[in-house]
Parts: structure tokens; sequence; C-alpha cells
């Protein structure tokens, strides 16, 4: 059985969407349950496009074929997951922050997090502060996620936070930041609650900050 | 030549100011000149460690007049060692091939999905058609057109970022063959003039640390840029 798990792994990480579909309609049909599926297989692949992408040795063209593979995979076992009553997380509000139009890593992060059990409202690109305080008011998410690519507008990240606060919003959510200039220190002085260095620790983090509310 | 303070000067740049550099800095100013690959950015940890080797590389120590923005971070954590560096204190080249800060910031959110062209990016081949081009190689057609698109679909500009009037003609055919292509995504096509002034400020600063102001980033021997020294 290891050995489906392993080819889920290569074919997420050589962007192979139709093996993927083929190998966990396979799985299914062996007994092997959606989670085990995507746990073991789909998620250990992104993890590693995570660190090669890091790392420099795959870019963002690769990245954007793993992702699609990923989600051929995730179309086929979120109905399974949902049906099978898995156990459902709550919702995350996410989106691109004012300014920034970089969305396929805030995608890539919003179907990790559906894999990991969360129901995503996704706000698109170039939100602005305003329209993350409507949702919230509208969907009361369990985590907002915010996202940007550029130093420019990272800034962004810590001014929608100080929306949140004079809404009177930020006590009844968590806040996770990412994109590729975010890191810790950041993350830290803008007051949010943590931040994921790709795309799993973002689905990552996103299940430890419900689990510690 | 060498700074006020008696410091020798080592230039680092990046390659897209190549042009603007030889042409305005004096000569004899470096004692040594460094110019680093252009698409380092686009892996910054990459960026950072060819910066950091390029610095730790110098012998003597020296005002080190490092030609970059943060550039996505990649110029986070940067160490002086026993030099001193002089960093423009901006996010990426577009503010230093712009002018200033300000024009930069007056640009971007005017309108923020604008993808700018210069002469040393056109040079360099790094353009969304160069792009596609060499996709479509790798990946075939169809493959090819999903990448781009799902990279590109929600800018709205190209911007053509010329200095001179010459670059402007020489290289106005070559940035409207890009902007064919890119009008699949409805992009529309701007040329702006650049400006010179942030580099020569830049220069004059290298030559005379205490013209610095906070246009610039200085960092003692010692010590390491953070993100902070950058944000404004």
């Amino acid at each position: 059985m290891s050995d489906i798990y392993e080819r889920l792994a290569t074919g997420i990480l050589e962007g192979e969407a139709e093996k993927i579909t083929k190998l966990v309609n396979r799985g299914l049909k062996k007994g092997l349950s959606a989670k085990e599926l995507l746990d073991n297989g789909l998620i250990v692949g992104m993890d590693e496009v995570g660190v090669r992408f890091k790392r420099g040795d795959m870019f963002v063209p690769e990245v954007l074929m793993s992702a699609d593979s990923m989600a051929a995979g995730m179309t086929i076992l979120r109905p399974i997951l949902i049906e099978s009553g898995a156990e459902m997380l709550g919702k995350i509000v996410m989106g691109t922050v004012k300014g920034d139009l970089h969305d396929i890593g805030k995608n890539l992060v919003s179907m990790m997090c559906e894999g990991a059990g969360f129901e995503i409202v996704n706000l698109g690109f170039n939100v602005d502060p305003e329209t993350f305080i409507e949702a919230i008011k509208e969907h009361q998410p369990a985590i907002v996620g915010m996202s940007a690519m550029l130093t420019t507008t990272m800034r962004a990240m810590g001014h929608t936070i100080k929306a949140l606060e004079e809404a009177g919003l930020r006590d009844q959510v968590k806040v996770m930041v990412g994109g590729a200039p975010v890191d810790k220190e950041f993350s830290d002085a803008i007051g949010s609650d943590g931040y994921g260095s790709n795309a799993p620790s973002g689905a990552e983090l996103a299940k430890q900050l419900v689990s510690a509310a | 030549m060498t700074t006020s303070n008696g410091l020798p000067i080592v230039v680092i740049a990046c390659k897209v100011f190549q042009g603007l550099l030889e042409e305005l800095m004096p000569e004899g100013m470096a004692e040594q000149i460094t110019f680093l690959d252009y698409g380092l950015h686009s892996v910054p940890d990459k960026l950072n460690w060819t910066v950091q080797d390029a610095i730790d590389s110098i012998e003597n120590p020296s005002l080190v007049m490092l030609a970059y923005g943060m550039c996505g971070n990649g110029l986070k954590d940067i160490k002086s060692g026993q030099h001193t560096l002089l960093i423009p204190r901006t996010d990426d080249c577009i503010a230093i091939l712009l002018g200033s800060y300000k024009k930069y910031i007056a640009e971007f959110y005017a309108t923020p999905g604008s993808y700018y062209l210069t002469k040393g990016w056109l040079e360099s081949g790094s353009n969304p058609l160069v792009e596609y081009e060499e996709l479509i190689e790798k990946y075939g057609e169809k493959s090819a057109t999903w990448i781009m698109d799902q990279q590109y679909q929600n800018y709205e500009r190209l911007v053509f970022v010329a200095h001179n009037a010459q670059d402007l003609e020489k290289y106005r055919p070559q940035a409207q063959e890009v902007a064919e292509y890119c009008k699949r995504w409805d992009f529309r096509y701007e040329e702006i003039r650049g400006s010179d002034i942030y580099i020569r400020r830049l220069i004059e600063v290298a030559m005379a640390l205490d013209k610095k102001d906070d246009e610039f980033v200085v960092v003692p021997p010692g010590g390491k840029t953070t993100l902070d020294m950058f944000l404004r």
C-alpha cells in the first residue's frame, strides 16, 4: 500500500494531474480512505514542493503544475471528505491584500487548508481592509488569512490588522499571514497570530490556530 | 578614489543598472565593480547568498555600494562584516529606475497590476513573451498558455520605462511586441520616462557618506540589514 502513497507524492511533485486522478481513484477502489490518500500521498508531495521551491530547485511553472495535480486529486476527494463527516475545522476568510495581485500562493494555501478540513471563503486579490471586515461580519470565520508577494504590499497586512482592531473584530478571529517576503519577525511585528512559510505549513498553522483557540 | 572617510569604494549591482552606472559613475570611482545576474530575485534566498558571497570576498575594509532594493527580502540579513554598506532604501529596482520611492508608490497605487519593462530587462530576455516561448519548449503550447494565464491574468498594464529618447526608440519595437502578446490579458501599454536622480544620488552618497538622507540605508561594520531599515 505504501507504494501508492509514494506514487501519489511523486505525481504531485512532477505535476501529473491525470496520473493523480487515476491513482486516487485506484486507491479508493482498494479501500483506502480519502483522508489517508490525502495525508500520506498528496500532502507529502506538496510538502516536498514547498521545500524545493524555497531552495530554488523548483520554479513557479512547476509549482503551478503541482498545484493543478493537487487540485485534480482534491476534486475527487473533497466530496468524499465532506460526506464522510470528517471533522470540519471552521471557516477561513482568505485574501491577497490591497495593492497586490498575486494569488497563486494564496489559492494554493486555500486548497491545502481545504484539504485539512476548513471551509474557505476566498476574497480574491487586491482586497482592501473594509472587504475583509465585511467578510468577517458575514461569514464569522475562525481565521483570517492574508497574503502579500511584495515588500511594497506586505505593509497592507499590518494596516488590515489595525482596521480589524478598530472595527472591534480582532479578538474574534485568528490572523495568519504568508507570502514570499513575509517572515516570523514581520508577522510578530504586525501582531498576526502566525506565519506560514509555504502552503503546507500554512495549513498546519491553521490547524494549530483553531486547536489553540 | 575613496569615500570622504578614506574607504575604497566597491560596487555590487544588479545587471539591470549596468548601463546607468557605467554612464554615471565618475572614472576611477570604484576599486572594483561586480554586476550580478538579473534573475536572482526570483529566488530571494539565492540573491541573498550571491550578494553575501560578493561582499565577503572583498579583501580590504570598503564602502560597499549595493545597487539593489529589498528585492523580495533578498537583501535582508546581509552582513556587513568588515565593510560599510550603502543601499537605496526601496523595495526594488523600479523605484530606482523611476527616480524616487515617491514616484514608485504613486505609480504603484494608481495601477497596482503593472508589469515593468526596461532596457535591462528587455536585454536579459526577462519578459512575458520570452517566458512564454521558453515554456512552450518545455511543456508544449497548451500547458505554457495555462501557466502564463495563471501568472499574469490579474495584471492590467505593461509599462516601458526608458531613460532617454534613444533607448525609447531603440527598444520600443521590442516592448511593443511584448505588449501585443500581453493583449491576451487586456494589458494596456504605456511608456514612462525614467529618471537617473536616484542612481546619481547613490553615487554621490557613496563618495560622501555625510550626504546621506533617509532615501538610503547605511550599515556600519559588524551590522546587518533588516526589513525595518527599508520599510517606510
